[in-house]
């Protein structure tokens, strides 16, 4: 059975359809990427994923019972997310932040226990933000901040990780760094990971399966050497380009209309 | 791991705050136009007969610095809830409207002028507990009309209540008579007086159960520091949260403002200086606020009695007058960990 399994999900803003009709499935301990153009629904999905909002049609099952059955607090132990807005706080500390993930797990008077640290500590090495586990969130870089949301997220402790482009503010070595974080984390702790991400080589390299969103309710699932096809591409974001492989690594590169090479052939 | 919020550094950091706030009060309670001996209230005790300093002591300065207490405890922390709830810094506990509703209530008592007490209160506080607890009730409700946003919905609800009463008041105030005016004027720039025992024990009682409620709270509010969203993920029945937050912060300044009047900046400035000093996690932020609160509105309250002795100055005019300064003192010393 998988863990998550999604059956003819459907959701509209107004009269907007943004997700229409979907099922699919995701089993324990897979890792999925998410890709699509804006717009396409796929912070939406995530969103109704965390059970932030409430399907208009069809179903959310995790780990076999409805989404909407869980407590909010017992959800919270199944499901952590990493979302992209950060609202800034009170100055908090990244410490205090990433404790907070606790908060489901907490005692009636709200303290933390040993073990609330010991996981926190962990998170923060994981994450390498224990350096700077004393500053303000406020006075982090864009990219410091997005590990320490990882950490926080890697700290509530849950079988189900979804991640809202978690390398969008990254260098490339935080990039790769995070990929290969929560890759040990589905090897090691058998983690479901569903991240979304505009970097289709990224996700094809870590991923064992992608979804695909297009803007008009359309959407494809498989491998990523299946979904992410030239043509796939060029229907969904409308977007030329090379596609090939470097060993057993399929890439993807796209080439814009202005772009200096494209008086070449853009069919590899 | 040294900065984390203990159980243990908490008790220490409120167990020094209430020996501070006891040695305030003891101090303050011999300063007036008459000075009162420690000795001789002691040796009263002892004789077990009453002397006028024992006379001075419990009946008009005791119950006077209980009341500055309560009313600071319970302005400080609705102020902590609202900032928090609203993430707005500039959140004060008049923010949803109790300031003008409250008063609103107190002008129409004196245009009334009723003078029969109502349950044992004079007609004025009866009034302005209904009117702010009813004007954050209108809010709420308005504020749920507005649909999804809700906490911007709450905080313009909140604006518009409070101007429209405020004009209401405005308009009240113009066909009212001068003594009337004046009353309801004095009122409103926040005004201690020496209640009686029972009505301090109740008072005390609601806005004590009210903290304590908060403090439990806390670990919540911490996470909803960071948006209802994020709360919510975190496990946090956020509307549950907001709501009983919202009430209680409501009910404790209603019982406050029926009390003393609009004694401005204590909720403002307070729970700012706590965070300022000790940081922002609520656990620690909710009981601190109220004691330093406290510490605060009684020196305050004595400095409005004696500066122009025998006459005394509205308390409001002195939490603003001396809060100010020793608010802008604390944003520059420490000024690194303001961070929003």
């Amino acid at each position: 059975m998988a863990t998550i399994e999604v059956k003819g999900l459907s959701f509209s803003y107004g009269k907007m359809d943004v997700l229409g009709d979907m099922s699919f499935g995701i089993s324990e301990g897979k890792f999925v990427a998410i890709a699509g153009p804006n717009g396409a629904g796929k912070s939406t999905l995530l969103n109704l994923l965390a059970g932030l909002m409430r399907t208009d049609r069809g179903a959310i099952n995790i780990d076999g019972a409805q989404i909407g059955s869980y407590a909010t607090d017992e959800l919270a132990k199944k499901v952590a997310l990493v979302g992209q807005e950060f609202v800034p706080a009170f100055g908090f500390t990244v410490m205090e932040a990433v404790m907070m993930a606790r908060t489901p797990y907490f005692g009636a008077m709200g303290f933390e226990t040993e073990i609330d640290r010991k996981i926190v500590h962990e998170a923060l090495e994981l994450t390498e933000t224990a350096e700077f586990a004393d500053r303000e969130l406020a006075h982090l870089s864009g990219g410091e901040r997005q590990r320490v949301f990882i950490a926080r997220a890697l700290a509530q402790d849950t079988p189900i990780l979804l991640l809202d482009e978690p390398t969008s503010f990254l260098d490339l070595r935080h990039q790769v760094g995070i990929y290969d974080l929560l890759k040990r984390m589905q090897i090691e702790r058998n983690k479901t990971i569903v991240s979304i991400s505009h970097d289709l080589n990224l996700a094809s390299q870590y991923c064992d399966e992608v979804l695909l969103l297009g803007n008009a309710c359309q959407y494809h699932t498989g491998s990523a050497g299946e979904v992410f096809t030239a043509d796939n591409i060029e229907k969904i974001f409308g977007v030329k380009g090379f596609s090939g492989k470097i060993g057993i690594e399929s890439f993807f590169i796209p080439l814009g209309g202005m772009a200096k090479d494209t008086g070449k052939t853009s069919e590899g | 791991m040294e900065k984390l919020l203990t159980k243990r550094k908490l008790v220490v950091r409120i167990g020094f705050a209430l020996i501070l706030l006891i040695l305030v009060m003891l101090a303050c309670s011999m300063i007036g136009t008459e000075a009162v001996s420690p000795k001789s209230v002691i040796a009263s005790v002892g004789e077990g007969q009453v002397n006028a300093d024992y006379e001075i002591f419990v009946r008009v300065r005791l119950p006077r610095i209980i009341l500055a207490v309560i009313v600071g405890a319970a302005l400080a922390c609705s102020g902590v809830v609202f900032q928090g709830l609203l993430r707005n810094p500039l959140a004060d506990p008049y923010i949803l409207g109790i300031s003008s509703g409250a008063g609103l209530g107190v002008i129409v008592a004196m245009l009334l002028g009723l003078a029969a007490p109502i349950w044992g209160q004079s007609p004025v506080t009866v009034f302005a507990f209904v009117g702010a607890i009813g004007t954050v009730m209108l809010v709420w409700f308005i504020g749920r009309l507005t649909g999804r946003r809700h906490v911007a919905g709450l905080l313009l609800a909140g604006v518009v209540v409070n101007a429209f009463f405020s004009a209401l008041i405005m308009f009240l105030t113009s066909v009212g008579r001068s003594d009337q005016v004046f009353a309801t004027i004095f009122w409103l720039m926040g005004n201690m007086r020496e209640e009686s025992v029972l009505v301090l024990w109740t008072s005390g009682g609601v806005v004590s159960a009210g903290i304590v409620g908060l403090f439990f709270l806390g670990s919540k509010l911490n996470a909803i520091s960071f948006g209802e969203r994020d709360a919510k993920t975190m496990g946090v029945k956020t509307g549950q949260v907001q709501f009983a937050a919202f009430s209680i912060a409501a009910l404790i300044t209603g019982v406050a403002v029926s009390l003393s009047g609009l004694v401005g900046f204590v909720g403002l400035i307070v729970p700012h200086a706590v965070r300022l000093v000790f940081g922002p996690d609520h656990r620690q932020l909710i009981p601190l606020s109220a004691i330093y609160a406290g510490i605060f509105m009684v020196a305050a309250d004595t400095l409005a009695r004696i500066i122009v002795a025998p006459a005394q100055l509205p308390v409001g005019v002195v939490t603003a007058l001396v809060g100010g300064p020793f608010f802008l003192f604390l944003l520059v010393k420490y000024s690194r960990k303001v961070g929003w």
